[in-house]
């Protein structure tokens, strides 16, 4: 009788301690794998929802909940250093490249860049971006430098006869659950970085972007910036991944002209920022 | 040669402690020279906040009673904000000191603000309030 308890109490023991090992097992996989997470809302035609307020998680120079900044400067404004266009550039941009410096950065006058800094498109100039998604389009809206980009998604092709703008004009389509966002027709007279970066581009830029939504609160981009014009190679922006902010609305906060002579103001000689 | 590495690197080190970001919306290295640390006491003459920086001017006032009006370059209107500034307490009148770093242009009283300290003894940095969770 004895016996048999201790050998049931046993097999209880063993089956127990698999169970748990099992449970622990499936839980570090399912984290690893990040299927714990929510899922991506979706559209009623099915798609991935993207709306919301999407940033790294700070402000630059800013606090997070923890304390700690992901926007470190040490990590380079979001962990990837920002692209030396000169290196890009042909012989002959590289040549004009030369005579430009930080104050002609056209980001100065309050003029949008044709991408963004912080390697993503959505923040402009800004650390935070809005994205208010429809069943026809996706309106991307800025911060710091208040501009708005209307992309549809239902696959339709680039406008004809709609004149170049300085963040160009974008469609998109899908692919699975991706978003493939396509921009031409740029004015030649943004700059494609900002923060005195010099990375003047031509009216034959082309953006591609890819944007996924991996889960509820992640939001994951990929973009690819050519221009045949002035770059001899693609700039392959490295991967970007956003988290959505703990606030559902970004702010309107005008850029001013007056605030460049002050800015001119304080730099004693033109000192190109490569 | 050696003195010129020691202060360089005492520069750089100092940049990073004080969390300035080392590029914003314009080179902050190219217009402040991060070796020139400088304390200016006034009283606020205007706040603008306006992107992609705001700037405080203040009028300083000298030992003869002359006054001279200075300008520091803050952060991002929205990331303060969003970090605790309230636009309603830094206002025109109020009795300030600013630590920062002088222009590269000595000839111009500007700089960019590092801390600033209201009459009470409240600290603010260049994106809000300094104390609190999140310092």
């Amino acid at each position: 009788m004895t016996r048999s308890i201790l050998k049931q109490s046993f097999v209880t023991a063993a089956i127990a301690t698999a169970l748990v090992w099992f449970t622990a097992g499936t839980t570090r996989l399912a984290a690893q794998s990040g299927t714990s997470a929510a899922k991506a809302p979706r559209t009623a035609d099915g798609h991935p929802d993207f709306s919301g307020v999407w940033w790294r998680g700070a402000d630059v120079g800013g606090r997070t909940a923890s304390g700690a900044n992901p926007i470190a400067p040490a990590a380079g404004r979001g962990g990837t250093p920002a692209p030396t266009f000169p290196s890009l550039y042909t012989p002959a941009a590289a040549a004009k490249a030369k005579t430009l410096s930080d104050k002609d950065d056209p980001a100065l006058g309050c003029t949008n860049t044709a991408f963004g800094t912080l390697n993503v498109s959505l923040f402009d100039v800004g650390a935070v971006g809005q994205i208010v998604q429809t069943p026809k389009f996706l309106i991307m809206l800025t911060e710091t430098y208040n501009s708005f980009q209307i992309i549809p998604i239902d696959g339709r092709p680039h406008r004809d006869a709609i004149p170049p703008s300085n963040r160009g004009d974008g469609v998109g389509h899908w692919e699975g659950d991706t978003l493939v966002v396509d921009k031409t027709n740029f004015t030649d007279t943004s700059w494609i970085y900002a923060e005195g970066r010099v990375s003047f581009h031509s009216d034959a830029m082309h953006v591609v972007e890819r944007y996924r939504r991996v889960d509820a609160n992640t939001l994951e981009i990929e973009a690819t910036v050519e221009d045949p014009k002035v770059l001899s190679k693609p700039w392959v922006v490295p991967k970007q991944t956003l988290v959505l902010a703990p606030f559902d609305q970004i702010m309107e906060l005008a850029c001013s002209n007056e605030t460049q002579s002050l800015v001119e103001g304080a730099s004693k000689q033109s000192s190109g920022k490569n | 040669m050696k003195r010129t590495v020691f202060a360089v690197l005492v520069a750089g080190l100092v940049a990073l402690c004080i969390g300035v970001p080392a590029s914003a919306h314009h080179s902050f290295a190219a217009a402040y020279d991060m070796s020139n640390a400088i304390t200016v006491h006034g009283v606020i003459n205007q706040v603008l906040l306006r992107n992609p920086h705001s700037w405080f001017v203040i009028d300083v006032k000298d030992a003869s009673g002359k006054v001279e009006q200075w300008s520091f370059e803050a952060g991002t209107p929205s990331g303060m904000i969003r970090n605790g500034y309230k636009p309603t307490v830094i206002k025109q009148g109020a009795e300030v000191t600013i630590k920062g770093f002088r222009a590269r242009d000595a000839s111009q009283n500007r700089g960019m603000l590092r801390e600033l300290t209201t009459a009470d003894g409240q600290v603010y940095g260049m994106f809000g309030p300094q104390e609190g969770p999140g310092k």
